[in-house]
């Protein structure tokens, strides 16, 4: 089936790509490595993730990997959002010594007239 | 209000107006900032402008105009502003700070009052219903009444305005009012803050002049919205 060669090629290219960048920590990568051969094992049997989503009281399959892909986008997103708001915290915090840095050396020595910051 | 526990004990040797800085938050202010800071340089308070990234000459006319001015590299928020302005006028051995709007709503002859109550308060905060408005449009008044109502639900304290920027407090009390709110939730974080650390408060009427300069760079009921969100969710 088409399906699966697009599937399979898929993961494989996010393989490749996460191969590529090893300068993350180990874990991650293994992490992604796990993620993408369960991904393959339900694309070359797919009755597997039937019996899975049975076991645990779900129809099928597709609708097991629907609800787990939805919680680990959730995660993700508050994982990056909780990253996105520390880093504006630091940033602030440069910008606001560099203002500081800037007003106190000034203070020490007065501006020569050129050094009016207009773009 | 609170009933002062201790006597003043800065009433007994008068800070000088120097030593009291006034910090100002600044963005694309250039029209009219020469002459709001002139207008409080020219009592003898020091000031200290934060220019926070404009794109005109604010900090060029602030500076002619007497203040120490501070340059943001980027823009980052009127709370974020201020903050470093307080942070700055504190290592230059500021006594007591009061922050004051940069579009001229404010009035410097107002500044005196607030700094005379912290004599028996840790923060003077100013208020416009019990002073007095000009030029707020009856949509406008509505808005701030609702405003309070709100604040005051989610401060737990009875406040007669909210949100409004003109305000004084000692130097000693700066380390628990810091603003983590980099934008306009601050107001909010500032009366969440005077709670939690228990400090003494006090209201004094101020003039708040609405021009149309400043309506023109004011808030829309939109923002309202930012806010509320920037409170319940980037609280550190």
């Amino acid at each position: 089936m088409i399906i699966r060669i697009l599937l399979l090629g898929g993961l494989a290219a996010i393989g490749w790509l996460v191969f590529l960048r090893r300068n993350r920590l180990p874990v991650h990568i293994v992490v992604v490595f796990l993620m993408l051969v369960a991904g393959a094992v339900a694309v070359i049997f797919p009755e597997l993730t039937n019996d899975v989503a049975q076991f645990v009281g779900v129809g099928r399959g597709a609708d097991l990997i629907m609800y787990v892909v939805v919680i680990v986008v959730m995660f993700v997103l508050l994982h990056y959002y909780t990253k996105f708001v520390e880093l504006q915290r630091q940033l602030t915090g440069v910008v606001r010594e560099l203002a500081i840095l800037r007003a106190e050396v000034e203070r020490v020595t007065p501006p020569i007239k050129v050094s009016s910051p207009d773009e | 209000m609170p009933v002062p526990k201790t006597r003043a004990y800065n009433a007994c040797v008068a800070i000088p107006r120097e030593d009291t800085w006034v910090v100002i938050a600044g963005l694309d202010e250039g029209a009219v900032i020469f002459d709001v800071v002139r207008e409080v340089t020219r009592e003898g308070w020091s000031v200290v402008l934060v220019d926070d990234g404009s794109r005109d000459d604010t900090a060029g006319k602030a500076r002619a105009a007497g203040a120490t001015v501070l340059r943001h590299a980027i823009n980052l928020g009127q709370g974020a502003a201020l903050q470093t302005g307080i942070d700055y006028a504190i290592r230059r051995g500021a006594r007591n700070l009061v922050t004051f709007d940069a579009d001229g709503q404010h009035a410097a002859a107002d500044i005196p009052t607030l700094v005379d109550a912290l004599d028996h308060a840790d923060i003077a905060l100013g208020s416009r219903f019990l002073g007095t408005v000009e030029g707020a449009s009856r949509r406008r008044m509505l808005l701030l009444r609702a405003a309070i109502v709100l604040s005051n639900r989610l401060s737990g304290m009875r406040l007669t305005d909210a949100h409004c920027g003109f305000r004084a407090f000692r130097a000693s009390a700066a380390p628990s009012l810091r603003i983590t709110q980099d934008r306009m939730a601050h107001a909010s974080e500032l009366l969440r803050k005077i709670r939690a650390n228990e400090l003494r408060v006090v209201e004094v009427p101020v003039t708040i002049r609405y021009t149309d300069h400043s309506k023109a760079k004011g808030q829309s009921g939109f923002q309202a919205i930012r806010i509320l969100f920037d409170y319940f969710f980037r609280a550190s």
